[in-house]
């Protein structure tokens, strides 16, 4: 043994290893120059090989910590790299960053109980009986590396060290053996515990009526609108579910989507999490179908399934759409050339600051006295932007950049401020800049969508078959409005001048090009992708209403990762919605028969009465057995209606409807309502007492009643026996709505 | 004692229709190698060689060159399993000189020259009529052959194409596989007036010598010459099937690649006076290991490499049957030394034993990247835009493909990208899946365990036809890699694996292909070459089908089996070859000239024409036709629309530099006539290379003759004539 003593043993090993190895270091699996640091050294693996292997002793039971496997799924804490890159943008734009709270926000249907296993159960299975007989160096891989032995032999590694100046002797690489032989101490090994948290969740009650039930009965008391979520009022009178046009949202309706994207939102660190939007928007990215029949069922599908996981979030979330001519008018009056990104989009998707943002910002230090008065101004006046750069421009503060290690992000103010625009308002996007590419992208109007939905046959509308594709007409006007609510970055290269980048990446996350909505690459990650998208949907589904009949080519094609077929996609009711601008319903109780049904002003938004095709009303969930027959008179506006009442030139009158019922024989209770269908795989057809709905259409009266001057709706409701007299006992519903379709 | 083997152990070369040529590139995805007109390599001042950058003759694209493969001798030391060291005339050896007067000595023998044989053949036409799988392990007597009409042994052989074998030796020799140019040999040639164009030659071969000494051989192969002439004597040629038209004859081919080596030596010995007498001699050795020789239809778009190589192909056959790489699969302790089987007994004992090693480390950009970087690529050959989404190949940041992120190993135990390797792994076709289109619930949730019940099945990769989307007879409709590389991407996956510019390229920064350089060594030109053969999949394929992974035909990894034969009487078809007692078809003896090709489309253009892209009906997972109508079944059909099968050996829709996407095989009509047409066009159609294209990189079309087929067409332009559907108001 050597007793060169003025260097320890240890410290002689690094010599000998500093001096093969020379100034050039390769990475060694991140490790470095492992020999450096003892406890590295006595406890690192290079690609699964233990440089200094384990006593015999200890070799049975390795400490968990060692091969710092992480763990995938649940919990939070390992943010990858991809989806930190990818989903930096939404990142930047939670407050608190990747530090924030992940995974708290999204129901469950219990814990799962299972603890969490090893990533790895495989282990090391190639143990031999004569490995027992080797001394500990031998079996170390540092030392079969040094010796070139298997398996650094080139057959799996080159030798030890790699990149090496100088070879190790055979001398030294017995000292260093001779020193792993003569023992090393114990590993430490570290112990984690997990955190458990429950999430909650708010979901809206049922509010029930206290009015006089016999007083609404008689008509002597109005029924008033339901203040309910549409769509839990759909589940309540087992209706379809409702997408709205995203103006017409109620508050509840628009704050209910908000939460539920923004908790989206917390999950993006993980990218193969369904409950996180980027999954979402990365099949865009990987599956989306253009340019032939298959762009309309595609979509349809791809919309009904991002719907469905927020109605795990809640379930009476649907997604609104954005009726692009509807806006027309304002984009128009707005217009200007001069200045980009004034275009016009749904307020519901604009900037804003609210006073929790105020204080945030205030708390951020990052602000002059003066632009947080400008921001507190800002804040009051309650202003909605279409842009983050219309807002920084109010705000009188710059859109600047700054570099971080390379890579061109948003300076630290504003990134503080998009972080709490976004935060007040998820449905917002910074990468937006709409109207911004100039005169060649403009709404269509009003006129221009009629005349797409005057097409009479599938390949013009929806676009060719595989044989003969080519875009349709439905599809060529939603490209227009992509292109005009992703604009461009009219600061794109100035900004990043300004921090001496000369020629930016047109695809950087912050400071793009162009908006993420001009690019199927990344268009879906922009939340208005969605409501733009619900347009495109609800506009085939009017085409399918008027041109009933016409369908792609061929239905049996797939339409992956969705596994259904175009044939699937052709009815948007059995997808469980339909479309509608708005719609206003009146409860009724049901135990109590009606005699005639008064309702006060279902408060219609002027927008609706603007804009509306068709309008309907429906009678839910009417009782059907042993019941005598009688007729049911429709008026609006018209709250003295009796079976008096004239209906021949009574602009008032929308029609009637006639019931034909029966007799019900069996046991007692058989002729009571059916329990309402909730087993999994009951497939019985309807059941003959099930309630019956009524729809009538009341389109031309409500016309009628605007052409009057008539800025509101009432509908009224008389009932009368087959001999003209009124009749108490008849008519048994849950519910009257007033719905307007467009 | 010295080895001496020939290398490529399989060489390529590709028909054209000119009498320039170029020799096949040695790596995968190489663009081919310049040569002079003896077949010389022309190297740069760097000493790299200098690559093919007109693949048509100057001034006339209606001529495609044609590629030549080069092969040489390498000399190994006993034991040594690769070299680098070719053969040189003037080297010294200890030969073993066997003379029947001495019995075997060692003699030192001079090397003085190398005797080339080759025999080529094509044997398409006596063959059984291809039909997707069935046949991959034996025809049954029932199967259809080919030519039924000719069932008579000695007129079945008349089918085959057999020019006879060829020697050359010396520095400068050529000889050639034409018609009547041989010796007494009893040639075969198709009737001279088979349609549109007869064949009288398969190739030609010839030897050169560079500055230092080295002799090599060059073999070229057809003209790319096809016709036709029916059983009624008409000649007006018809297509009507993409693997199988009676009456055709085409002039690719394939056979052996033999070398003996001459060396002089000095006899000595006592002459009748008893005085000893030095005398000098010759003699020759044959070398130890042969190669064979495919040839193939043009490469139109070389640097645009296949979802699966052949080299891929065979190097996993070889490393599961061959104990090719013991360090990836073998018995435990995976080192040579314990995998060594000698005894047909240890072979059997291996064979069961063997088991992909668990802790084998594959290497990034050797064994991951080329699977990933692959996909991206076949934008510029296949039209995915209007069917296939954004960018689901994307390799820049954020894409599916993050080079930056896959390519990062766990460090210090921190492994950020594990969710990401787990998703691409989870989303590959594994073992039993070639028959699924999207990802199974049950199978994927292990990996990805929001996949379970999802909502949303992604597709499995790669999505590629499979051997047999057509029948129902061994139905196989998507593509997968092999067992070896999901091995490797299921290590990657697992975070075993190494990053080779992490730890191995000198602290290069710009570090992204470490394995650029030309390959030296003769196993390390195996690969390259048949980097750039089709290795899948094979519904017949290109080159060469599903008999190359049969290990009977191999004896040993990449080198194929060479069976005994006699002149004029090579195998037929057993059916027939019954009747008089001919030689049939066997594998066991091995391989003839023209049995690797002969199962391939007759004419070739008739496959390649057709073999773009295909609708699979998957609504049941084993069947690929179904007939619903026929038993009033309401079934729920299925259908997945435009699988290409293997976007870069045949483009489909190429992206002109200038914008825009085009039909690349534009003026020729997709149906069976153009087939025909196909036979003529070939010539005429562009190829495709990578262009730096001013900071938009990509791989453009070049040297379309337009003149010959017309301007090129984008998607949804209708041809001249063609029928306008759909936009009239015709209620």
């Amino acid at each position: 043994m050597s007793n060169r003593k003025k260097l320890s043993r240890y410290q002689r090993v690094q010599q000998i290893l500093d001096q093969s190895q020379g100034p050039c270091i390769p990475d060694y699996q991140g490790l470095g120059a492992f020999w450096r640091d003892l406890n590295t050294f006595k406890t690192a693996e290079l690609y699964g090989q233990r440089l200094i292997a384990l006593e015999p002793d200890q070799s049975d039971h390795q400490p968990g910590g060692s091969g710092g496997k992480s763990c995938c799924g649940e919990g939070g804490g390992v943010v990858d790299s991809l989806a930190a890159s990818e989903s930096a943008l939404n990142q930047a734009l939670i407050p608190g960053g990747s530090a924030a709270t992940v995974g708290e926000c999204w129901p469950t249907g219990g814990k799962n109980p299972a603890k969490q296993t090893a990533s790895s159960l495989a282990g090391s299975s190639g143990q031999t009986a004569g490995q027992s007989q080797q001394t500990r160096s031998d079996r170390s891989a540092l030392i079969k590396g040094l010796r070139k032995q298997f398996p650094f032999d080139g057959s799996q590694f080159p030798p030890l060290l790699w990149q090496a100046e100088n070879p190790v002797s055979p001398s030294d690489i017995d000292f260093i053996a001779a020193w792993i032989d003569d023992g090393c101490p114990e590993s430490d090994d570290t112990q984690d515990t997990t955190a458990e948290g429950t999430g909650t969740q708010a979901r809206f009650g049922l509010a029930q009526s206290g009015a006089s039930i016999l007083a609404l009965a008689r008509g002597d008391a109005l029924h008033a609108v339901s203040a309910k979520h549409c769509n839990a009022i759909s589940d309540d009178v087992q209706g379809l579910k409702v997408r709205k046009e995203v103006s017409t949202l109620s508050a509840n309706e628009l704050s209910l989507l908000r939460e539920a994207l923004a908790c989206m939102y917390t999950y993006d660190p993980h990218i193969f999490d369904e409950r996180s939007f980027n999954y979402w928007a990365r099949i865009h990215t990987d599956s989306c179908q253009h340019g032939w029949e298959q762009f309309l069922p595609w979509h349809r599908l791809y919309l009904y399934f991002f719907e469905q996981t927020l109605q795990d979030y809640d379930a009476c979330i649907t997604l609104p759409y954005w009726s692009w001519s509807d806006y027309a008018d304002a984009n128009r009056a707005t217009y200007n050339t001069e200045q980009l990104d004034m275009g016009v989009l749904p307020e519901a998707y604009g900037c804003f600051l609210d006073a929790a943002g105020l204080a945030a910002l205030k708390d951020s230090g990052l602000f002059s006295d003066s632009e947080l008065a400008n921001l507190a101004r800002l804040q009051k006046k309650g202003t909605i932007y279409n842009s983050g750069l219309r807002f920084l421009k109010a705000a009188k503060i710059d859109y600047t950049l700054k570099l971080s290690t390379g890579k061109v992000m948003w300076s630290d103010k504003v990134n503080a401020i998009y972080a709490e625009l976004r935060r007040a308002n998820p449905l917002w996007f910074p990468n937006r800049w709409p109207g911004s590419l100039g005169i060649a992208t403009h709404y269509p109007t009003a006129a221009d969508v009629q005349g797409i939905l005057s097409s009479n046959n599938w390949n013009q509308f929806g676009g060719g078959p595989v044989y003969d594709h080519h875009f349709g007409w439905l599809e060529e006007m939603h490209n227009g409005m992509h292109n005009f609510s992703g604009g461009q970055n009219p600061l794109f290269l100035s900004a990043a001048k300004a921090i001496g980048v000369d020629n930016p990446d047109p695809q950087n996350s912050f400071n793009p090009n162009y908006g993420y909505m001009t690019d199927n690459r990344v268009t879906a990650f922009d939340p208005i992708f969605w409501a733009h998208h619900s347009n495109v949907d609800r506009l085939w589904a009017v085409w399918q209403e008027i041109r009933p009949g016409l369908n792609p080519e061929e239905l049996d094609g797939i339409l992956p990762p969705w596994p259904m077929n175009v044939g699937d996609t052709l009815s948007t009711r059995k997808l469980g919605y339909e479309y509608m601008r708005d719609t206003y319903h009146y409860p009724v109780n049901d135990q109590q028969g009606l005699l005639r049904f008064n309702a006060e002003k279902a408060g219609v938004k002027p927008q609706v009465l603007d804009t509306f095709r068709k309008a309907e009303i429906r009678l839910h969930r009417m009782h059907v057995a042993n019941l005598f027959n009688a007729v049911i008179r429709v008026f609006l506006n018209a709250p003295d209606a009796t079976v008096a009442t004239p209906v021949d030139n009574n602009p008032h009158y929308v029609g009637q409807v006639t019931t034909f019922q029966g007799s019900c024989y069996g046991g007692p209770g058989h002729c009571d309502k059916p329990l309402p269908k909730t087993r999994r795989f009951d497939q019985r057809p309807l059941q003959h007492h099930e309630p019956r709905n009524f729809r009538i259409d009341a389109t031309e009266a409500v016309q009628r009643m605007l052409a009057n001057g008539e800025t509101d709706i009432s509908v009224h409701l008389v009932v009368m026996g087959l001999d003209g007299k009124p009749i108490d006992d008849a008519v048994f519903i849950d519910g009257v709505s007033l719905n307007f379709i467009d | 004692m010295n080895q001496f083997k020939i290398h490529p152990a399989i060489g390529c070369a590709r028909i054209g229709n000119s009498d320039e040529f170029y020799l096949a590139p040695e790596q995968t995805g190489a663009l081919p190698i310049e040569c002079d007109e003896q077949g010389r390599e022309i190297v740069d001042d760097k000493g790299l060689p200098v690559r093919v950058s007109q693949f048509k003759e100057a001034g006339n694209l209606g001529r495609i060159k044609r590629q030549a493969a080069r092969f040489r001798i390498f000399v190994y030391d006993e034991n040594q399993l690769d070299s680098d060291r070719e053969l040189k005339i003037g080297d010294k050896f200890q030969f073993p000189l066997d003379t029947s007067t001495t019995g075997p000595q060692m003699v030192e023998g001079t090397v003085v020259d190398i005797e080339w044989t080759v025999h080529l053949a094509n044997k398409k036409a006596s063959w059984y009529a291809f039909s997707e799988n069935d046949g991959m392990h034996g025809y049954g007597p029932e199967h259809p052959l080919r030519n039924p009409q000719v069932t008579q042994p000695d007129r079945r052989r008349q089918l085959i194409i057999d020019p006879g074998p060829r020697t050359v030796s010396g520095n400068d020799a050529q000889a050639s596989f034409a018609q009547n140019n041989g010796n007494a040999y009893p040639q075969s040639f198709p009737p001279p007036d088979i349609q549109p164009y007869s064949i009288a030659t398969l190739g030609e071969m010839m030897v050169n010598e560079d500055s230092e000494h080295h002799r090599r051989l060059i073999v070229l192969g057809g003209y790319g010459r096809s016709g036709y002439k029916g059983a009624d004597g008409n000649t007006i040629p018809v297509i009507s099937n993409y693997a199988n038209n009676d009456g055709w004859y085409d002039d690719v081919s394939d056979g052996p690649v033999r070398a003996k080596i001459k060396y002089s030596y000095i006899h000595r010995y006592t002459d009748a006076q008893g005085k000893p007498v030095r005398k000098k001699k010759f003699s020759t050795v044959d070398v130890n290991a042969p190669a064979w020789l495919l040839v193939g239809y043009p490469s139109y778009a070389p640097e645009i490499e296949d979802m699966i190589t052949m080299d891929e192909a065979i190097y996993d056959l070889s490393v599961r049957h061959f104990a090719h790489d013991p360090a990836v699969y073998g018995v435990a302790p995976f080192d040579r030394q314990s995998n060594q089987p000698q005894t047909a007994e240890q072979w059997a004992i291996w064979r069961s034993d063997a088991i992909y090693n668990p802790d084998y480390y594959p290497h990034f950009f050797r064994d991951i990247w080329p699977i990933f970087n692959r996909p991206q690529n076949y934008s510029f050959t296949y039209d995915f835009d209007p069917f296939g989404g954004g960018v689901p190949h994307n390799r820049g940041t954020g894409g599916n493909l993050d080079k930056a992120a896959l390519s990062q190993p766990p460090k210090n135990g921190h492994d950020p990208n594990r969710q990401h390797r787990e998703f691409i792994y989870a989303i590959m076709r594994k073992q039993g899946q070639e028959n699924l289109y999207t990802v199974p619930d049950d199978l994927s949730a292990q990996y990805v365990s929001s996949f379970h019940n999802s909502a949303s099945k992604p597709r499995l990769m790669p999505m590629l036809n499979g051997n047999n989307p057509i029948s129902n007879t061994v139905t196989d409709k998507f593509l997968r890699m092999t067992d070896t590389q999901l091995f490797f991407l299921k290590q990657w996956k697992d975070g075993k694996f190494i990053n080779e510019c992490d730890e191995w390229d000198e602290g290069n920064t710009a570090c992204d292909n470490p394995w650029a350089d030309p390959p030296k060594s003769g196993t390390a030109i195996d690969r390259g070459v048949l980097g750039n053969v089709l290795g899948g999949a094979f519904c017949p394929g290109a080159e060469v089908g599903w008999i190359m992974l049969n290990p009977a035909i191999y004896s040993s990894a990449y080198r194929i089996h060479q069976a005994a034969y006699i002149a004029g009487g090579l195998s037929i078809p057993a059916p027939v070859a019954s009747k008089d007692g001919s030689q049939a078809d066997d594998i066991a003896r091995g391989m003839e000239p023209g049995d690797l090709t002969k199962y391939m489309g007759l004419p070739w253009q008739a496959d390649f024409h057709e073999c773009t892209d295909q609708n699979i009906n998957v609504t049941y997972e084993m069947w690929n036709d179904i007939y619903p109508g026929s038993t009033g079944d309401p079934v729920k059909q299925n259908t997945a629309y435009n699988i290409p099968w293997w976007p870069g050996h045949r483009p489909m829709v190429i992206q002109k530099a200038s914008g825009g996407q085009y039909y690349w095989a534009s003026g020729i009509p997709d149906n069976y006539a153009g087939g025909v047409q196909m036979v003529r066009d070939w010539v005429n159609l562009g190829f495709i290379k990578f262009e730096p294209n001013d900071g938009n990189p990509g791989y453009y079309q070049i040297e379309r003759n337009d003149q010959a087929l017309g301007p090129q067409l984008q998607p949804g332009q209708r041809t001249l004539g063609g029928e306008i559907k759909g936009e009239s108001n015709n209620e």
